[in-house]
């Protein structure tokens, strides 16, 4: 008898899931990473969609064509891989019966749910870097973040002009972000009039780079880019170039990561550095959101952060304008219908016609700061048409 | 490792008859609930108790592979770029896939298996990472790392299986034959030379049994079996990249034999059917999950050698004798 | 060119230290237990915090911090040993699928503590070691100090005391030592203690260098592997002479032709090693 019990205890799993529906309850899934080396990013998405739950809670519920809902997210982990995150899917569409999720983190996650949530039309909000991630034959897939494709070239312009760089190097991830990205930036090096003239691709793991920094600096490279690296990664290339006498320009031109980077290099090796910036602690909204960030969770805020909580609110809003929760393919009619929405990172539009083939990609300002005593210091306002 | 009992099959048939009732009862979940993504789960338990079971083909000649993964990848990659490159059709790109992975196998299986013990595991862990590293260096054959996507489903003479509910009948039938092959090889002379390698393979020498065509004929068994389920795998899932077949997914491969028990015959199918689930009682908080892993995986190793499988057995003799 | 070659010889000659002070204790766990230990990855995580917390936490200075890592580390691994690794003594392939089990629940353990994010080491030492267009870091030559150090007392224990001589004996013959009247009961837990230390000594010495992480214990582990292939499992001489073979391969390859490509060669060599001499450049074949 003992058997039968193990094979139902194998089994009752299955029974257990779901619950019961409350009334006037709006689900959202979050499908991000919560463990492995993209869980920093994958929390600052979940506690992104979080907020902005409990913001509209906080008055009672979403108030959609007259009827209040309370949200709730159902965060659930795809650990960076494709096969766990077409599972998660399944469950949140089938299961959970959501409709909208916030999600994936990476890009081949994303690519592998695209056809289970385009197929019944469920809005997904991604981090995913990849360009195929947005095209004109999937059309409830947005991107709230900005990626390297639209905010490098104006800051490369911005670099290569006021800091007389010619020639630059860089290392990547040998993934599908690394390549996507070293591609992009080589195009952009190339319209500003310097080069990428020395690139090095790495397995992800890879935690010494001293070899393949040894190279590159001894081709006489004026600066390091570090953009498509993890936060620790560029954190750890910092350092090492510093230390093996590097003394030209490092930079960033995408990916908030600076916190993360001085943490690991330290101030001294990043005192000088530019990086991209999505945020300008001047704003007052922005630091408001920060602040509450690291008071409900008690840990540094993510930079991607923001533009899920902006992303988030923009997805209600459009819920709102189309009056219906259930109806997708009224509530994308609307989403992509915002414009001007005043996000706590400043104005924002969508995008993404002439280089996707569909305008899901959400344009934002942003800036070039550079770091002193392990501070961003904003140093250059810029939108995609130029930076100053 | 030892399988003394294992060969005295008549003896325990009403313990097979329960089993098998057991597995059918569990296999008909997903229509008593009718729920889609129970469909899902299912069609992942047997996806993983087809790589298991050939997985545990390997192990009942002594070996434990860490190259599993590698060789489902091989499969998988074989399938789909046949499907996609040249129009070959899906149901011929399963057993084309399943057929070069054993290709593979065969032909380094000799001067691998020369290796034993945990120096053949370190070869397999080497081997797995090598697959990944040059299938990221070819991109025009892998896609590189962005992986490839869009891949066609599974169709059945012109039929596309678009939907769990149609899928599922036919990862139920691909699993029947896959158990039926190791059915077979186990009650057949094969697997009694498996056996008999597995227990001492000094006296299968000696004895006559050609103990390295033996132990190769299992290592292609067991991979192209692995290369039909990566294959299916890739077809179900639509998306597969060099990463999709890592170190991991050989280790939980081996995780899932061991736990539904390493010699036992139906031990891939109850490891894959206990183990495919459990994540989704921690969707929401997968580091608590791999930790329980770790302590079940521990535990199972510690208190029930035999693996789940070799539960009913082990209750009922410690019954026995109190 | 002279310049990258001479550059290159240096950086290889560090690494490969450093991968050596992985190696070795993973060897020596397997020679005293026969176990290959896919944890031990995860003993260098957790020696990179306990050096974390003694530092920054606590507030104590680096010798010290790194003295009590030590400590600890042995403690854990005894502990480790009488747990999880006894009841399969005889029995490599159990051992090994538990050291599986055991790294799960090591690193989720760690990232349930302390988070994903990397946490900031502050930096021991800072500039460089200049001589004409030669450069080492002053953080690398302070790591490669301390582990030189390291690897020197833990040779003259392994050479010149009585657990050290029985250690050794245990590694040559296990039953011929028990024979001889060493007590395996104390020499197992130490084996596995002192192995697991030297991996924690490592993950704290390599902090400030390579940071912290609950997922950094991979790599290390990876080379480790790498190292104690090439050399033969369980010899010490053959990890010495692997590890600083695979730093210079990894170095000199990395500046001449890729990263990916020193990746490749690495694991290459490595199945062609086990395929001539498996076991191992200097191992002693296996019965």
């Amino acid at each position: 008898m003992k058997r039968n019990s193990i094979l139902a205890a194998a089994s009752v799993f299955a029974l257990i899931s779901g619950g019961a529906m409350a009334q006037e309850t709006l689900k959202i899934g979050a499908l991000v990473t919560m463990s492995g080396a993209g869980a920093s990013w994958g929390n600052g998405m979940k506690r992104a969609a979080e907020m902005a739950a409990e913001d509209v809670n906080e008055t009672g519920g979403l108030d959609v064509g007259g009827t209040k809902y309370m949200v709730e997210v159902i965060a659930y982990d795809d650990s960076y891989k494709a096969n766990e995150a077409v599972t998660a899917a399944n469950r949140l569409v089938f299961e959970d019966k959501v409709k909208y999720i916030i999600g994936t983190v990476g890009s081949a996650p994303i690519l592998a749910i695209q056809p289970i949530t385009e197929e019944n039309g469920v809005i997904t909000m991604t981090l995913g870097f990849t360009a195929q991630a947005l095209t004109a034959d999937k059309p409830y897939t947005f991107r709230p973040n900005p990626t390297t494709a639209e905010v490098a070239q104006p800051q490369i312009d911005w670099i290569v002009k006021t800091q007389g760089v010619k020639t630059v190097g860089a290392l990547f991830p040998k993934d599908e972000t690394g390549e996507a990205i070293a591609k992009d930036l080589a195009g952009a090096y190339e319209k500003a009039g310097a080069t990428l003239a020395a690139t090095e691709f790495f397995e992800r793991d890879r935690v010494d780079f001293i070899p393949l920094l040894t190279r590159i600096i001894a081709q006489g490279v004026d600066a390091i880019e570090l953009d498509g690296n993890s936060p620790v990664t560029a954190g750890q290339i910092v350092q090492q170039a510093r230390d093996l006498g590097f003394e030209g320009v490092i930079l960033r031109t995408g990916g908030p990561a600076t916190q993360e980077i001085v943490n690991v290099a330290g101030e001294a090796a990043t005192e000088g550095m530019f990086v991209h910036s999505a945020f300008d602690p001047g704003v007052e909204s922005a630091k408001a959101y920060e602040d509450r960030y690291v008071a409900t969770y008690n840990e540094p805020m993510n930079g991607f952060s923001p533009f899920f909580y902006d992303g988030t609110k923009m997805l209600f809003q459009a819920m709102q304008d189309a009056g219906t929760v259930e109806d997708t393919e009224a509530v994308k009619a609307a989403l992509e219908g915002i414009s001007d929405y005043g996000g706590i990172l400043g104005t924002m539009n969508w995008t993404g016609e002439d280089r996707y083939g569909i305008a899901h990609q959400l344009d934002s300002p942003f800036y070039i700061a550079r770091v002193t005593g392990g501070q961003e210091e904003i140093v250059a306002r810029c939108t995609s048409a130029g930076c100053e | 490792m030892s399988m003394s009992a294992t060969s005295s099959a008549p003896a325990f048939q009403p313990m097979t008859v329960v089993w098998i009732a057991g597995i059918v009862l569990a296999a008909l979940i997903p229509w008593f609930t009718g729920s889609v993504f129970h469909f899902h789960i299912a069609i992942m338990v047997c996806i993983s108790a087809m790589a298991t079971g050939g997985l545990a083909v390997i192990a009942w000649v002594g070996q434990l592979s860490l190259a599993h993964a590698a060789f489902a990848g091989i499969g998988a990659y074989t399938s789909v770029l046949l499907v996609t490159r040249l129009d070959v059709p899906v149901l011929l790109g399963l057993p084309a896939g399943a057929l070069v992975a054993g290709a593979v196998a065969f032909i380094i299986g000799a001067p691998l298996l020369r290796l034993r013990g945990v120096y053949f595991v370190l070869i397999t862990f080497a081997l797995n990472e090598l697959f990944r590293l040059i299938m990221l260096d070819i991109p025009e054959f892998s896609g590189g790392s962005s992986g490839i996507a869009g891949i066609p489903k599974i169709s059945l003479f012109g039929v596309t299986l678009s939907n769990y509910q149609s899928v599922y009948p036919f990862a139920l039938f691909c699993l029947a034959l896959v158990m039926g092959l190791l059915v077979l090889i186990r009650r057949g002379q094969l697997g009694r030379r498996f056996a008999a390698v597995e227990e001492n393979l000094a006296l299968a020498e000696s004895s006559g049994i050609p103990t390295a065509k033996t132990q190769t004929i299992a290592f292609t068994i067991g991979s192209a079996i692995a290369g039909f389920s990566g294959a299916f795998l890739a077809h179900y899932v639509g998306f597969i990249s060099p990463e999709t077949f890592g170190f991991q997914l050989s280790v939980s491969y081996v995780i899932m034999l061991v736990t539904g028990g390493r010699l036992a015959l139906w031990g891939p199918l109850v490891g894959a059917l206990f183990l495919t689930p459990l994540p989704e009682f921690l969707r929401g908080a997968v580091e608590y999950q791999h930790v329980i892993y770790g302590v079940v995986l521990i535990a199972v190793l510690r208190f029930l050698p035999r693996g789940l499988a070799g539960l009913p057995r082990q209750l009922s003799r410690k019954g026995g004798r109190g | 060119m002279s310049f990258l070659i001479a550059q290159s010889l240096i950086n290889g000659v560090i690494l490969g230290t450093l991968y050596l002070l992985m190696a070795i204790g993973f060897t020596l766990a397997f020679g005293v237990m026969r176990i290959v230990n896919f944890a031990h990855g995860e003993f260098y995580m957790v020696g990179a915090f306990c050096a974390l917390i003694g530092v920054t936490w606590l507030g104590l200075p680096f010798p010290v911090t790194l003295a009590l890592t030590i400590a600890v580390a042995i403690l854990l691994g005894a502990l480790v040993e009488r747990v999880v690794f006894r009841p399969f003594r005889n029995d490599e392939l159990s051992g090994m699928i538990a050291s599986l089990g055991l790294a799960m629940i090591l690193q989720h353990g760690a990232l349930i503590l302390f988070g994903p994010d990397p946490q900031a080491f502050p930096a021991l030492v800072s500039g460089v070691f200049k001589w004409g267009a030669l450069i080492v870091p002053k953080s690398r030559a302070l790591a490669l100090g301390v582990g030189i150090v390291i690897l020197l007392i833990f040779y003259i224990f392994l050479m010149h005391t009585r657990h050290g001589r029985a250690l050794r004996a245990i590694v040559q013959d296990q039953e011929v030592a028990a024979v001889f009247g060493v007590r395996l009961e104390i020499m197992y837990p130490l084996g596995l203690g002192l192995g697991v230390a030297l991996a924690a000594v490592a993950g704290g010495l390599m902090a400030p260098l390579f940071g912290v992480s609950p997922f950094i214990g991979a790599t290390p582990l990876l080379k480790a592997f790498i190292v104690v292939i090439l050399g033969g499992l369980g010899s010490i001489p053959g990890a010495a002479l692997a590890a600083i073979l695979l730093g210079l391969i990894e170095s000199f390859t990395s500046s001449f032709v890729s990263a990916s490509a020193a990746d490749i060669v690495t694991f290459a060599l490595v199945i062609v090693v086990l395929l001539v001499r498996p076991a191992g450049l200097l191992g002693r074949a296996e019965a």
